[in-house]
């Protein structure tokens, strides 16, 4: 079953048409060419594909698109700063080494950002949980644990959203 | 432009590497400004946007999506028929493909080639691909697959590679192989009987090892474009061994190399599971040439656990003679691996295994049985480390069992033994540099690990291994002595500096590693460079990603290349300066007289010169690495083991973890790492670091947690991430990486060694040493499971409490 | 893989959710947070030709405490609503707990209390605390609705006393004595992402006197096809002083009640042997709170 439906990424209203069945990853990355969002495993069980949807870090892999008309999401693409800057927590994980293959980082990033905008001051556990369905291959975690507590200082120091 | 001095540069005891005391700066080659800086990697931006294009983000106009249809009802089974007409007459769908249309058969080891793109006659293993189509979309695709009727006649599933030995009269998976061995050989150096009876101390242990997978985030993607018109075909693959895909491609697809381009985008991890060609690559070229159309075959990521081919599963004796002095005298090595259904790196792994007893002590006899057998598994093959961590495991264990029996720390019985710089082993494996005694010193130091052995609280426990890897390989695995990596150099006034080599960056940052090597032998910044690799038509040759190589072959091309572009830039400026050419230092930009600080020019007017008068500046330079097979002339001593085992140089470490055992689930926690590795120069510390914090992750996740797990009738019962579990950041450990920041191999590039590999050797033994230290359980086995701890602790219970009675 | 076709529909009322659910009878699938729900139908294990999205309807979600009369909990609420709920965390610290142990953070995001309990996974961690704590489901229908002890609910492995047109729309959790303590653990490989090989809950109180058990509900997941009440363990328990020879005996009685299985994640060996070994600390740990009382 096909429909029309508008989709609010990243700031910007996209009408497109859709198979219900079509689910938001396939939909960021086949219809509309926003690659950041990676697939790892289809099932939940990698979090490659994390977005933000209404703020909470979500599975775009197991959300059906139609599921997000009137909800903002955000994707890694929508991270971009004015200028085209980096944000501070893509600067801290680009600084601190915390990417080697990068195909988990857009979707870690997305997970500390969904942490860091409830919790601007998490703990080291905090962070750890925060990034817990999140899986890593290549950094062993260090880094990007890192990556994030400095973020946190320099967002909560310069009030970046 | 920034210059090296407002950037980090790496302190070695308290002092610059750039400027080294009692050294003039001129006949100093460890005056290094761009390697040994912690640079972000050069693609880090583009990845952290999300900007990077991998295999699965591309897409080409016109372009048909595959798939490919999987044996799930068998692991073992003849094919009666494939009937592919429903598909083919599903709308949407544009081809089929079987596997008697592709019959040629490919492999990375060029005397095993047995596999074949589909399954041709029989399956093999569980999962294996029998068909694919081309369709104008994924789910059309799919939706073909289910519509494709095959009949299968079911064959019993040999899954052990005892029973498939023995079984081999009556099931045999290969007609090639009638007993079920796919690869067997022995290696014996000296008279191992002899030095056991002279023994004072002899140990026998058998072990276990699992059947993990590389678990890499991005499963493997190809995208394939055949132009009809020119005959040419074009691949874009998640893969880190571009050349062997390239030839493997020519022999499948009977085009010639010279009409195959192949280009590898961004890669989302390899681990070795993407060091060789994969199915989805060659049905995406070939259903390519059948449409005229672009075609991209993506897995999921249960045919990522079917088809990508994780570490041998081992059984090994080992047995070790030390002398009444505690020098280790003899070992005898026995190891039966789980091949698998196919051939893989199948008998590369199997004589790395044996050639990697020789090291990281000194033993002057040594005997390995081998052998590699078939069974109805998923194909075991090159996974981190190679060949390496099994034996590692079954030595380190062995040897702190035996520092007990002899009454000693297992600290001073490996500081004994370990080798030194210059050593060559029984099997004339030469090591040229080593640090591993200084990596075992500062492990236990920092660590305070005599201070803790044998005292901690039970449940708690300090465990210690060392460990080394190879540094570069020393030939191709298909009989050709040609240099394994060429690199071109480009100076002029438009491109700046471009280095040209088709190295693959699966994630362990040679990309970045070149640029600096390119930066250091040029004497301008890593900043300046432009990188172009991973294309076998706009890059250069390379063997690929593999044996812990770029490094040291990529750092060797570099030099050479960058010779012929100095000179041509001295001598540009000697004329100007009025000096001699061969008394001018190129660094940061500047070229000046090693003697005259005032005669000194800038590079970039050298630069401008010579572009004007003689054009581009293209420098070439190659890396052969040293051959070290065949027969010593002078002592007629022949040097077994295929091409395998010897390297240019070796990298060393030393690990040790401290682990907390829950003696009521059996769960083991690592709590705590202390490392020391000798990689030689560290070329980014950063990202050096980084590669050593991940491979003990890596590896201790197949210590404990991963395990793929195989079903009576073969079926893979863990295709998937949830069953198959990895370390998450809650199973991460405080670790600590000691890496020598002062070590310099003068044998190497720059001074640089491994570190990707060699860093996963130590963590198998070091957790199993540790729990031991914790429980006083020795286990022979990994991954150690909980329910292992809890059956082993009940039975010691059981046992105390009768030795009591 | 993909699911197969479909046609979704997301009703704002519960009075549309009803007639839809009425309408379209086991020809639809509800879909509350699909952390299990899309898994299941890209394995095709499940084909609904309808998907009916209840998470936009209101009145299904939210947590509501009333002092003295217990808390609904909505089947839309998210795992994480009842992981960081203060009131669940104060009053109901079982049912917090497991909660924040479910999968990782995205799923606990994503998934619904209600979504947990009917997947009906003997695994499914919320439903063993939710038993213990004597949740009631409400099951609602355009015809009204009723109410049921959750333990008499999930029936089975992927099985529920659902009637057609129903949907499951609140858990009603009584209000705990005020000397009461409640307390969950797990056993599994790691600690997140984990799908637990066994797990327990116990509610739990004490007499004045700090040593004799008043009352106890001990209830074991992962180890039947359906969330366990031990009938044995508060038989044993209660009017007795606690004791580790008394907590011996309901050891071996938990493992002589518990059914477990082998499958890729555990042994039925194993999972016996957490029945015993978890069945001790959670009692302890459960005993040494309710004296803190």
């Amino acid at each position: 079953m096909k429909q029309q439906i508008s989709l609010d990424i990243n700031g910007r209203v996209y009408d497109l048409v859709i198979s219900h069945r079509d689910l938001l990853v396939d939909v960021l990355r086949k219809k509309l060419g926003l690659t950041g969002t990676k697939k790892g495993c289809g099932n939940g069980d990698c979090a490659a594909c994390t977005v933000q949807v209404d703020g909470e870090p979500t599975l775009s892999c197991l959300t059906l698109a139609i599921s997000c008309q009137g909800k903002k999401i955000i994707t890694v693409e929508g991270l971009a700063q004015p200028g085209g800057a980096l944000h501070p927590i893509q600067e801290a994980f680009v600084n601190q080494g915390a990417i080697q293959c990068g195909y988990c980082t857009p979707g870690m990033v997305m997970s500390a950002k969904a942490l860091l905008d409830k919790n601007p001051k998490p703990t080291l556990e905090e962070i750890k949980l925060a990034i817990s369905g999140n899986l890593c291959r290549c950094t062993g975690y260090k880094r990007i644990i890192e990556a994030i507590e400095i973020a946190a200082a320099t967002m909560s120091a310069q009030e970046v959203k | 432009m920034q210059t090296w001095d407002k950037r980090e540069t790496e302190v070695t005891e308290g002092k610059s590497s750039y400027v080294r005391e009692g050294v003039p700066s001129y006949l100093d080659e460890r005056r290094h400004s761009q390697v040994g800086r912690s640079v972000p990697k050069v693609d880090a931006a583009a990845k952290v946007r999300g900007e990077a294009v991998y295999a699965d983000d591309m897409t080409l106009p016109n372009m048909l999506y595959g798939k490919i249809k999987r044996c799930k009802e068998y692991a073992h089974a003849k094919i009666k028929k494939i009937d592919c007409s429903k598909a083919l007459a599903l709308p949407g769908v544009f081809a089929v493909l079987t596997g008697d249309e592709a019959p040629n058969k490919w492999g990375i080891v060029p005397h095993s080639c047995n596999e074949t793109v589909l399954a041709i006659d029989k399956v093999r293993f569980y999962g294996e691909g029998v068909a694919a189509v081309a369709a104008i979309d994924e789910e059309t695709a799919e939706a073909a697959l289910d519509l494709i009727e095959v009949e299968y006649e079911p064959l019993p599933a040999l899954l052990d590679p005892f029973e498939s030995m023995a079984r081999a009269n009556e099931v045999v998976i290969h007609e090639t192989n009638p007993d079920n061995i796919a690869f067997h050989g022995n290696q014996i150096y000296g008279d191992v009987d002899k030095a056991f009876a002279e023994c004072e101390y002899v140990l026998e242990r058998e072990f276990k090892t699992g059947m993990p997978q590389h678990g890499f985030i991005e499963p493997q993607s190809a995208l394939a474009s055949f132009d009809p018109h020119n005959g040419r075909l074009h691949l874009w693959s998640s893969n880190q061994v571009p050349h062997y895909l390239h030839r493997q491609l020519s022999i499948v697809t009977e085009i010639p190399m010279s009409k195959i381009r192949v280009t590898i985008p961004t890669v989302g991890g390899g681990f070795g599971g993407k060091g060789e060609a994969c199915p989805n690559e060659f049905a995406a070229c070939i259903l390519s040439r059948k449409t005229g159309r672009p075609v991209k075959i993506t897995y999921e990521r249960s045919e990522v656990f079917f088809t990508s081919k994780g570490r041998h599963p081992c059984h090994m004796k080992m047995k070790i003679g030390i002398d009444k002095d505690g020098y280790i005298q003899a070992v005898d090595f026995d190891n039966t691996m789980d091949k698998g259904a196919y051939a893989s790196w199948g008998v590369v792994v199997m004589f790395y295994t044996g050639s990697m007893v020789h090291l990281p002590y000194k033993i002057p006899n040594v005997r390995s049985y081998l052998r590699n057998v078939y069974t109805n598994k998923p194909s075991s093959g090159a996974l981190r480390g190679l060949g390496g961590v099994q034996p590692r495991l079954a030595m380190e264990v062995m040897l702190d069992e035996m520092a007990e029996m002899m009454g000693i720390s297992p600290y001073e019985l490996k500081m004994k033994n370990a080798v030194v710089s210059g050593y060559t082993a029984a099997n004339n494996m030469y090591v040229p540099h080593t640090e591993y005694k200084r990596c075992l010193e500062t492990a236990v130091e920092k660590s305070s690990y005599l201070e803790k052995h044998g005292k901690l609280p039970f449940g708690k426990g300090i465990g210690l291994a060392g460990g080394n890897y190879i540094s570069g390989t020393a030939y191709t695995l298909y009989q050709n002595y040609k240099p394994h990596t060429t690199v071109v150099l480009r100076v002029d006034t438009e491109g700046g500096v471009t280095v040209q080599c088709a190295c693959t960056d699966i994630g362990q940052g040679v990309d970045t590693v070149i640029a600096q090597f390119t930066a250091e032998a040029l004497g301008v910044y890593f900043e300046d460079v432009h990188v172009v690799v991973r294309d076998t038509e706009t890059a250069t040759f390379d063997l690929g990603t593999f044996a812990s190589r770029l490094t040291y072959a990529t750092g060797t091309a570099v030099k050479a290349a960058a010779e012929p572009i100095n000179q041509k830039l001295k001598e540009i400026a000697g004329q100007k300066l009025g000096c001699r050419a061969d008394q001018l230092i190129i660094k940061d930009h500047k070229i000046y007289s090693m003697y005259e600080t005032k005669k000194t020019m800038s590079w970039d007017e050298a630069v401008d010169i010579a572009t004007s008068t003689v054009g581009t500046l293209v420098g070439v330079g190659h890396f052969s690495p040293p051959r070290r097979k065949g027969i010593d002339i002078v002592t007629g001593n022949r040097i077994q083991g295929g091409n395998i085992g010897h390297s240019p140089t070796f990298g060393f470490s030393c690990q040790i973890h401290e682990v907390e055992v829950d003696v009521e689930t059996g769960r083991i926690r690592v709590k705590k790492v202390t490392e020391a590795g000798d990689m030689g120069t560290p070329v980014n510390p950063m990202a050096a670091d980084g590669q050593v914090e991940g491979s003990i992750v890596y590896n201790m996740g197949a210590a404990l947690y991963e395990d793929q797990v195989i079903g009576a009738d073969g079926r893979h019962l863990n295709p998937n991430f949830h069953d198959y579990k990895m370390p998450t950041s809650m199973e991460m450990p405080d670790m600590f990486i000691n890496t020598l920041k002062d070590s310099y191999d003068p044998t190497a590039p720059f001074g640089a060694k491994e570190t990707g590999e060699g860093a996963v050797q130590p963590t198998f033994p070091a957790i199993t040493n540790a729990v031991y230290d914790a429980i006083g359980i020795r286990f022979y086995q990994v991954p150690i499971t909980p329910e292992m701890v809890l059956r082993a602790l009940k039975e010691k219970k059981e046992k105390e409490a009768g030795c009591g009675a | 893989m993909y699911t197969n076709e479909f046609e979704y529909l997301a009703p704002t009322t519960p009075a549309e959710a009803f007639e839809l659910v009425g309408r379209l009878g086991s020809k639809a699938r509800i879909l509350a947070g699909g952390t299990d729900l899309v898994v299941l139908m890209k394995d095709k294990l499940t084909s609904p030709e309808y998907v009916i999205d209840i998470k936009n309807i209101k009145e299904f979600k939210g947590i509501k405490y009333e002092l003295g009369k217990g808390m609904t909990i909505g089947a839309t609420t998210k795992i994480s609503e009842v992981q960081y709920s203060e009131i669940v965390q104060e009053k109901y610290p079982a049912l917090a707990y497991a909660a924040s142990q479910l999968g990782g953070t995205q799923v606990r995001h994503m998934g619904t209390i209600g979504g947990n309990t009917c997947n009906a996974s003997p695994s499914g961690e919320t439903p063993t605390p939710l038993v213990a704590l004597g949740a009631k489901v409400v099951l609602s229908s355009a015809a009204g609705e009723r109410e049921l002890p959750l333990e008499d609910f999930i029936t089975g492995v992927r099985r529920l006393d659902l009637k057609e047109g129903e949907i499951l729309t609140r858990f009603i959790l009584p209000e705990p004595s005020p000397k009461s303590v409640s307390r969950y653990t797990y056993a599994g490989a790691r600690d997140a992402m984990e799908i637990d090989c066994v797990n327990m809950a116990v509610n739990f109180e004490l007499e004045d006197d700090k040593e004799t058990i008043k009352y106890v509900k001990f209830v074991l997941g992962s180890v039947f096809i359906k969330p366990l009440v031990s009938k044995e363990v508060p038989a044993l328990l209660i009017g007795q002083k606690f004791s580790d020879a008394l907590v011996e005996k309901a050891v071996a009685a938990a493992q002589g009640e518990a059914k477990p299985i082998s499958d890729v994640r555990a042994s039925e060996w194993y999972r016996n042997e957490m029945v015993g070994n978890l069945t001790r600390r959670l009692l302890k740990e459960a005993f040494a709170a309710a004296r803190e009382v």
